[in-house]
């Protein structure tokens, strides 16, 4: 009963810059500050998306750079490309499920399911397929 | 600073600390690109260091602020940081599709 009260003193919450206010009140959309934990466990579960993206990227990067004599060009630049539209997409939509976290956190709203989690597992799937047939077709 | 014991401002810090270095990996291998697609390869490599060198020199800023709203004053969420680390990595990885699909590679 206690702690339900407390997250309605704030619904203006003071001693934020007012550039910072401005695009937060925008983005944000309302509601009152969540506890402090919520926020940074939102923000470093974002971060892990990002990492993960970030593999993405590194993975397509190296695909590129490391395959040339084993797999065709066309080929090659598929999976590099497939890699690097992969992590493209989850670090975008890293953000916007950070958001939607943090905006159902100001309603006291249950939270958002995360959609880049199927993202991330089809695509992960598309590109080990994709390079499976590439590996089993490949003239030895 | 704060009296939490799940250290939520220090574990908040460390997932910024990893991804700036997972962004310096992610530089070293851009590296690899530089003798097939020249300079434009090399400004990958920069970027890719730049975000990271970013998030190292707001870090400071970053955990006092965390740190202030676990002992209690009002913290809004950061927008701004979130927006423009995924902002970087959404340019970084559209950059190197266009290099992969559209550069010509240099012998």
């Amino acid at each position: 009963m206690t702690g339900h009260e407390e997250t309605h003193d704030s619904s203006h919450a003071g001693g934020e810059a007012p550039d910072r206010r401005g695009l937060s009140a925008w983005a944000l959309g309302g509601g009152t500050e969540p506890d402090a934990r919520f926020t940074l466990a939102n923000e470093r579960t974002f971060l892990a998306w990002i990492r993960t993206s970030l593999a993405m990227v590194a993975g397509g990067i190296a695909v590129e750079a490391f395959t040339s004599e084993l797999f065709a060009p066309e080929i090659r630049k598929t999976v590099a490309v497939l890699l690097l539209l992969l992590g493209l997409v989850t670090a975008g939509g890293s953000f916007f499920r950070w958001l939607n976290v943090e905006r159902a956190m100001r309603h006291q709203a249950p939270l958002p399911v995360p959609l880049i989690a199927p993202i991330l597992a089809a695509g992960g799937a598309i590109v080990a397929a994709v390079l499976i047939v590439f590996v089993i077709g490949r003239p030895a | 600073m704060h009296d939490d014991p799940g250290l939520q401002p220090e574990r908040t810090d460390l997932a910024w600390r990893r991804t700036s270095l997972t962004l310096i990996s992610a530089a070293c291998i851009f590296l690899r690109w530089v003798p097939h697609y020249g300079w434009f390869a090399g400004t990958l490599v920069a970027a890719s260091l730049l975000v990271a060198l970013g998030i190292a020199l707001t870090q400071r800023r970053r955990y006092h602020r965390a740190a202030s709203g676990i002992g209690g004053a009002a913290m809004t969420a950061n927008v701004r940081a979130t927006a423009a680390i995924a902002g970087s990595v959404v340019v970084l990885a559209g950059l190197g599709i266009y290099t992969v699909l559209f550069l010509p590679l240099q012998r």
